[in-house]
């Protein structure tokens, strides 16, 4: 005989349940496919926003720029910031199901007004990182063609041209259906990746070998540089937070949704410090400067004489680019059609598609402006490689202001719903700390630098959030109270909630 | 992904305690807050919410509207099933030791499962002679021509009242077998009884002495 465990209520609620009040017949995110997605649609989504293979191509060089001998502390630091402002964010998405995301998260901890400010710094992160990902999808399409055609390169009609192309490509498979764009994905993305870790291997095999500790310790670096560099490297793992927008979408969302956030930061952290590394230690070996590269990794192919990976990794780095502009434009409509849903935005932006269930007008706005910006400063005379440089200051901005706000948020939050513990506490603090002051010191050098114009797109930015702000609290104040709207259990969630 | 994670030495604790707020959340109605339950169960506060949070990830609470609350949620009934299924067995084997008590040879049961025979309760007295080729050849045994007989038959339930057969296993030894029909009629078990190849003579006798048990069975085994 085995001991009968006491369940006595638990058996007599399950026979004749109590009826729950308080619960809606539907959700405030109705339209959307509800619960659809499983665990590699979900994953595929963060993957894709990090772009982790496009990441470990470029950010080196953009991170030793900035920091010089500091490039890996920058991005252990990084890494370690992220990995905090997962924990902070988990927080949440084991709690609760929102297509808004981080904003959603920082309205039920900080109120409405930090909601606003942290919706609007998410609009400027996935729209500016969407933007960085068409230049570079086009960027290495160029490349890629140069193989064939050596004059394209210089072509400013082509790249517009690839630019309108990408986009559109975007806009169709996303209008069609999540589970369609999340597939190709990380499919695409898989495939790149493995392209990096092949050439990784071969360099660190072809490349005579150089003291580790002449790469990776950091010599004479200035803290304001470091902050610089750790802020380019965050923008390498900014992304991972994306599978939040689709909470409502994923079945068992709070199960599911946890765990692509925290492995996609330990998995991106590993991949970047390995390339980084291989990066530097290539040229240290083989001389020249990383810093003064445009294209690192072909430079590092062809000089260990394995110039066909180089080709192989364009259109690898092509796709990778396209993919990330994919689950960018996914979050950023996400984020459109949960504001149009509490009347934040305009109504018409929290419209779904009947038949494929997708916000698509908020898609299709995302997308056009996605488009227009990169187009002007093209337009305006810069080379591509010039403008990624630009918009992934914004997006770094964007992100981090969203992140910060959001840590903020996470111990207010979990006092509110008397939830509170030391740990989450202590992380989210830190995470806060941090990201300010590397943002703050960040700027501080672009406004210095050769990047003002950022700097001047983010005050514009920043001054337009602040005007609908004005606009919203007198035309719309019920919207504004509405904000943090998240998908609310239903009746036919709960036991004795519908017959 | 949905394999269950291998237990430790501390989680049983952690399986008792997740039963534990469960049955609080039962007893204190939709609504009660993780410091209540934590409060209430004598838990560690890091504890009750880690717990909480896993079963919400599992849906068998969802969090109410304020974030505070709890709910049981729908797939609790989901356990019950699960008791169910198990009392169902734990009477049938009841049912099998009960007609083993009143028959000189084996009694065998054994469920069908696409397509298979699966032995599911053995007679301990009289061990199958030889499984592999009764689960791999049905023609070989009276279970097994038991499923053939209802895949020939055209109609549900088959005409088949009883299969036997003689000397196929054991020399001087065979099987009359019954089949065990659930609610809807389906076949879902066979009955058999393992006895001398003499004995095996009086089939309406045998038939009609474990009848009872076999229509018993099939409501209990449909259920598994």
């Amino acid at each position: 005989m085995t001991a009968q465990p006491p369940v006595t209520a638990l058996s007599r609620a399950i026979a004749d349940p109590t009826p729950v009040d308080g619960l809606a017949a539907r959700s405030p995110m109705a339209g959307l496919d509800r619960r659809s997605l499983g665990f590699v649609d979900v994953l595929a989504q963060s993957v894709g926003a990090v772009a982790p293979s496009a990441a470990a191509a470029t950010c080196p060089v953009l991170v030793a720029a900035r920091a010089g001998s500091g490039t890996l502390l920058a991005f252990l630091l990084a890494g370690v910031l992220m990995a905090l402002v997962a924990y902070a964010v988990n927080q949440f998405t084991r709690r609760m199901a929102a297509t808004g995301s981080l904003y959603t998260f920082a309205a039920r901890g900080l109120g409405v007004r930090a909601g606003f400010a942290t919706s609007a710094a998410m609009i400027v992160g996935y729209g500016f990182v969407a933007m960085f990902a068409l230049l570079g999808a086009a960027y290495y399409g160029l490349t890629l063609l140069a193989h064939a055609v050596p004059a394209v390169p210089g072509s400013r009609g082509l790249v517009l041209l690839l630019l309108a192309g990408f986009g559109a490509v975007c806009l169709l498979v996303l209008w069609r259906g999540i589970r369609l764009s999340t597939r190709v994905t990380l499919v695409i993305e898989l495939l790149s990746i493995v392209g990096i870790l092949v050439l990784i291997v071969v360099l660190l095999v072809r490349v005579p070998g150089s003291s580790f500790a002449a790469v990776a310790l950091p010599r004479s670096v200035g803290i304001p540089e470091l902050a610089a560099g750790t802020t380019v490297a965050v923008t390498a793992f900014v992304g991972f937070e994306s599978a939040a927008t689709l909470g409502v979408e994923s079945r068992r969302p709070f199960a599911t949704i946890p765990r692509t956030i925290r492995w996609t930061v330990i998995a991106a952290g590993l991949l970047y410090l390995l390339s980084a590394y291989t990066q530097l230690a290539g040229f240290e070996a083989l001389g020249g400067d990383l810093v003064a590269s445009d294209s690192p990794v072909n430079d590092l192919a062809a000089r260990a004489g394995v110039e066909w990976i180089g080709l192989l990794l364009d259109a690898a780095l092509a796709c990778s680019f396209l993919a990330c502009a994919l689950a960018s434009t996914t979050a950023l409509a996400r984020v459109l059609f949960s504001l149009g849903r509490e009347g934040i935005a305009p109504r018409a932006l929290g419209r779904t598609h009947r038949r494929f269930r997708t916000p698509h007008v908020a898609l299709a706005v995302g997308v056009a402006v996605e488009v227009a910006v990169p187009a002007v400063l093209v337009l305006a005379g810069m080379g591509a490689w010039q403008a990624m440089g630009v918009v992934v200051v914004c997006a770094a901005a964007g992100y981090m202001t969203a992140y910060a706000l959001v840590c903020v948020a996470t111990p207010f939050f979990l006092r509110r719903i008397g939830e509170l513990t030391v740990g989450p506490a202590v992380a989210a603090a830190v995470a806060a700390a941090g990201l300010v002051a590397a943002l703050a010191l960040d700027l501080w050098l672009e406004v210095t630098g050769d990047r003002a114009l950022a700097v001047l797109l983010l005050a514009g930015v920043a001054a337009v959030a602040f005007t609908l702000w004005a606009v919203c609290r007198r035309r719309r104040p019920d919207a504004l109270r509405r904000i943090g709207l998240y998908d609310e259990p239903t009746m036919g969630d709960v036991l004795g909630g519908a017959p | 992904m949905n394999a269950i994670p291998e237990l430790s030495g501390r989680q049983p604790g952690a399986v008792h305690s997740a039963f534990a707020v469960l049955e609080e959340v039962a007893r204190a109605g939709p609504g009660i807050t993780a410091q209540q339950l934590s409060a209430r169960l004598g838990l560690p506060r890091a504890t009750a919410y880690r717990i909480l949070n896993l079963l919400v990830q599992d849906e068998y609470l969802v969090r109410m509207p304020d974030l505070r609350g709890f709910a049981l949620g729908r797939k609790v009934a989901e356990l019950a099933d699960v008791a169910q299924a198990q009392d169902a067995a734990a009477t049938a084997r009841e049912a099998v030791a009960d007609l083993r008590g009143r028959i000189r040879g084996g009694v065998h049961l054994a469920v069908y499962r696409d397509d298979r025979v699966v032995p599911v309760d053995v007679d301990p007295d009289f061990p199958l002679s030889d499984p592999k080729r009764i689960q791999s050849d049905l023609s070989v045994s009276a279970l097994g021509r038991l499923l053939l007989a209802e895949q020939a038959a055209r109609a549900v339930p088959s005409p088949t009242r009883f299969t036997t057969q003689e000397g196929e296993l054991v020399p001087g030894f065979g099987c009359l077998a019954v089949p065990v029909r659930g609610d809807d009629q389906r076949l879902v078990a066979g009955l058999a009884l393992a006895l001398p190849a003499a004995r095996l003579a009086d089939r309406d006798g045998l038939v009609s002495l474990v009848a009872d048990t076999a229509v018993r069975l099939g409501p209990l085994l449909s259920r598994v």
